[in-house]
């Protein structure tokens, strides 16, 4: 296998690490990973990669799946405080007691003209989250996840629906649909 | 759409300042759609831009991979300087504060050496490995990262610990697998090194007949190559379970396996490996009665033993000429193949295997009617009795055979049944002296 002790591998990996880029961009868009992060989760997967080289087969995949696991891991550990601060107001928005038909409808509606907005996945999380008041493990239930890995999928979402809230103009979100596991 | 909030609540609430009425207040606003409001909170969005993520992590590579390749060419002169003292001495230059072996460079140099003399020279490989830990365990890892240092460290007891296994010391492997586990747990999480751990339990649980857990842990590794592009590691899992399907008495499923797996392993970067597998799947051949399959196997991997060069696998070679000249009827041709081969495994203290290879011997004196070679044989085995793998009960098989010889009453089927009894209590020795820990 090769080994970096020669110029020309060396020189591999400078083309492998610049290669990936757009692949491991389009990954930390996907997980919404804020930039400052992103740079600690980059340097990590690259500098493994580096130290590992000789020993891993498909680099460019291996890069790419280490990444993503960084990314699972890195919501699996945080929340968003301004995510956390739409999830809370929306469900408290829901919740209030004895408010007007009228005003519950548009509420209602409101939301889901935002949620249309969001892959269908994140759409059916987020349906159930707010539309049925579903908790995390009916939602995994309903939808399939297991329970350990519902948090780290609504995080994301979450992630998804503030962006579509707070940024100026309403773009569509890809079709991504975040990963179990 | 209701009155616009004051622009200094859209702020506090970007900051995540906001009390929870007001956050209220401010999410309701903009889910109706306010473009004018989400000038404001969208400044407080993180932006998604990573240029400079990724500029800082190429800068970091290049200085680390300056530094690496340093340690990499100074790692050879360092093993030479280092192997050419007393073990004792070794331990000492390593584990001594500041010592200039523990760099990464290094370990993995020795590491890769301890698995190269795995075979060859277990004793050997197993100083190696205990050298590889303690300068696994040393390095900075404020210089190398702690999950990757981690990794290493699981990496070399995990290769301790498989030259453990190699020279029949379960017990102490299955210890310093644990240490490994406890190190990746501690580690990068990176697939591809758990899997090495574990095709190295599944040799270490094939040996003890714990089959059923090795296949499990070959199935995980299975699932890592295909995951992970990586059909050498896939190939290698399936030429591990032929080698174990062999050893559960399963020839047919053992050929499928080593014969799948052959053709998805990199030859060029293991061919102590293909050797190993396509030694055993000729094994398998011969003892299914497809002879002229073995042969036609063995001719095309003669070149790739002598490539591989290493002292076992030739030796190995030569035991299995004999045995398929046996088979054959060629005893002439197969005796003094085993009698070459016997000698050495004595000579290295290979106690089971050469109480083995002197069965395959007396195969050919019951075979032949040469009962005067039969006592001979049986007087020659008093050494392999003292080597130090051979364990109670195997001693009292091997004394029953000796008898039978003395009185001239050894038959075919007392060499299989006694042939089967060492290779089945060689693995509950083993489970034995796990169970008794």
């Amino acid at each position: 296998m090769a080994t970096l002790d020669h110029p020309e591998l060396r020189e591999s990996l400078n083309i492998l690490l610049k290669n990936s880029r757009p692949r491991l961009e389009r990954v930390l868009r996907n997980f919404e990973i804020p930039p400052e992060d992103a740079e600690d989760i980059l340097q990590d997967a690259q500098l493994t990669l580096l130290y590992k080289w000789d020993k891993i087969r498909s680099p460019e995949s291996w890069l790419i799946g280490t990444v993503k696991k960084k990314c699972i891991m890195y919501w699996r550990k945080r929340r968003g405080s301004l995510c956390e601060a739409v999830d809370t107001a929306i469900l408290d928005l829901l919740a209030v007691p004895q408010a007007p038909d009228q005003e519950k409808t548009e509420l209602t509606s409101d939301l889901n003209r935002v949620l249309a907005r969001l892959s269908t996945r994140c759409r059916s999380l987020l349906k159930l989250r707010y539309g049925m008041g579903y908790g995390p493990t009916e939602v995994a239930e309903q939808m399939g996840y297991r329970t350990s890995s519902i948090r780290k999928v609504t995080n994301r979402c979450l992630a998804a629906l503030t962006r579509q809230l707070l940024a100026v103009g309403f773009d569509r979100e890809p079709e991504v649909e975040p990963q179990d596991g | 759409m209701d009155k616009h909030p004051h622009r200094k609540l859209l702020s506090r609430f970007g900051l995540g300042k906001l009390h929870r009425r007001g956050n209220r207040e401010i999410v309701r606003h903009l889910l109706e759609d306010c473009e004018e409001c989400r000038q404001v909170t969208s400044r407080y969005l993180p932006k998604l831009e990573y240029g400079t993520a990724f500029e800082a992590a190429q800068r970091e590579v290049e200085s680390r991979q300056a530094q690496l390749v340093a340690e990499r060419v100074d790692a050879g002169e360092l093993l030479r300087e280092l192997l050419a003292q007393p073990f004792e001495r070794q331990e000492i230059l390593v584990t001594q504060e500041g010592s200039h072996y523990c760099t990464w460079g290094f370990c993995e140099l020795l590491l890769d050496a301890a698995r190269e003399w795995g075979f060859q020279d277990p004793a050997r490989a197993i100083e190696l490995a205990r050298i590889g830990v303690e300068v696994a365990e040393r390095l900075d890892a404020g210089a190398y990262g702690r999950t990757r240092v981690r990794d290493l460290a699981a990496r070399a007891w995990g290769i301790l610990g498989n030259a453990q296994r190699i020279r029949d010391d379960f017990r102490t492997a299955e210890k310093s697998f644990a240490q490994a586990e406890l190190r990746l747990r501690e580690g990068t999480g990176d697939p591809l090194e758990k899997a090495q751990i574990q095709l190295f339990k599944a040799s270490h649980f094939g040996n003890q007949q714990r089959f059923r857990e090795a296949f499990r842990l070959l199935d995980r590794v299975v699932a890592v190559g295909r995951r992970c592009g990586d059909p050498h590691l896939w190939g290698k899992a399936l030429i591990m379970r032929g080698f174990l399907l062999g050893l559960a008495n399963d020839p047919e499923a053992a050929i499928r396996h080593l014969s799948e797996g052959l053709q998805k392993v990199d030859s060029a970067s293991d061919p102590r490996l293909v050797v190993a597998a396509q030694h055993n799947l000729t094994l398998y051949l011969a003892e299914s009665g497809r002879y002229g399959e073995a042969l036609r196997l063995l001719e095309s991997a003669r070149p790739l033993y002598r490539q591989v060069g290493d002292q076992m696998s030739l030796l190995r070679l030569r035991w299995l000429e004999g045995k398929i000249a046996s088979a054959l009827g060629h005893y002439r041709e197969s005796e003094e193949l085993l009698r070459g081969v016997q000698k050495e495994l004595i000579e290295r203290e290979l106690g089971y295997d050469a109480a083995l290879l002197s069965l395959d011997l007396a195969t050919i004196y019951a075979r032949d009617g040469r009962s005067a070679e039969m006592r001979r044989l049986a007087e020659e085995m008093l050494p392999i009795f003292k080597s130090q793998d051979i364990h109670r009960e195997a001693f009292a098989a091997l004394f029953v055979f000796q008898k039978a010889a003395e009185m001239e009453r050894v038959t075919l089927g007392l060499i299989r049944d006694v042939t089967g009894y060492l290779k089945e209590s060689r693995a509950t020795w083993s489970q034995r002296s796990r169970q008794a820990r």
